[in-house]
């Protein structure tokens, strides 16, 4: 099953674009996922919300191009093959998920599971809703 | 005495990440066949995708080659086999950060965070060279057995 990405920016006093993703994110598209991402900040968006709600598989490739989202918002270099645990360590330590720019919202529950098995969810807020993420971006 | 592998089905596809979602589906489909949960679908499902991915671009690198999947199930185990003529790769004894460390996750077929789930999401994982070259890898997972974290 292929991957399809839906992109809406949305407008306001901290420009926040949703990516919805549909279908299974592994090795062979991930990539996408970093292009848009770094196309939205590009654009002037500072907030990220990944709609998972249709996403029925997350390989590690998909968590490799979740980290690389973030580093993308905070106006960073994405992280690259070479760089070690190291990096990722010191990122989560000095690094407040509820603060994040980058939020998650509706995973369903493998996909939860995944981000809970691997640590990630200390890196980003995981929302029920969209729309709720969308909220706690833009400080409604 | 050993018990005979039961149902046993296989497939075989080029060495490419586009192919991972037919491998995908052939691990769901075998485990339903064998009447295993859908949990165990999911999670044997993404341990085959961690493993194959690692074989198609860390083994092959981008050369041309087959990775060839085998399913069976014995005494209600789940036995998944991934066979390849790339250099010998033995996951089991990589090293992975330790359980509870955030891993990195790195690109696909990176070290880290791929080898580290296919370890908890199996029972078992074995490796061993090919006397004509590449590497076998067997997955397993008890068709019935709930894992620590359910």
């Amino acid at each position: 099953m292929a991957m399809t990405i839906d992109v809406e920016r949305l407008g306001g006093t901290t420009p926040v674009t949703v990516i919805a993703l549909a279908g299974e994110l592994d090795a062979s598209n991930y990539e996408q996922v970093i292009d848009v991402a770094r196309n939205a900040y590009a654009d002037g968006s500072r907030g990220l919300v990944l709609d998972l709600e249709h996403l029925t598989f997350m390989a590690s490739s998909g968590l490799f191009a979740l980290h690389s989202a973030v580093r993308i918002m905070r106006g960073e270099t994405p992280p690259d093959a070479e760089e070690g645990w190291g990096a990722l360590h010191q990122m989560a330590q000095d690094h407040d998920a509820q603060a994040s720019s980058v939020r998650l919202a509706a995973a369903q529950e493998p996909i939860a599971r995944v981000l809970e098995r691997t640590g990630m969810l200390r890196l980003f807020a995981l929302d029920g809703t969209r729309a709720e993420a969308v909220a706690a971006l833009q400080g409604a | 005495m050993t018990t005979p592998a039961e149902g046993k089905r296989s497939i075989s596809v080029p060495a490419t990440v586009d192919e991972l979602a037919k491998v995908r589906a052939f691990v769901r489909d075998s485990v339903s066949r064998f009447g295993g949960s859908k949990r165990v679908a999911d999670d044997l499902a993404h341990a085959v995708d961690e493993a194959t991915c690692n074989v198609m671009l860390h083994g092959y690198r981008g050369k041309a080659g087959d990775v060839e999947i085998e399913a069976a199930v014995r005494d209600r185990r789940i036995e998944i086999r991934i066979l390849d003529r790339g250099p010998i790769f033995d996951p089991t004894t990589a090293q992975v950060p330790a359980p509870g460390a955030i891993p990195a996750p790195t690109r696909p077929g990176g070290m880290g965070v791929g080898i580290q789930l296919l370890r908890t999401l199996t029972d078992e994982v074995h490796h061993s060279a090919r006397p004509d070259g590449g590497n076998e890898l067997t997955l397993v997972r008890s068709i019935d057995g709930r894992r620590e974290e359910d």
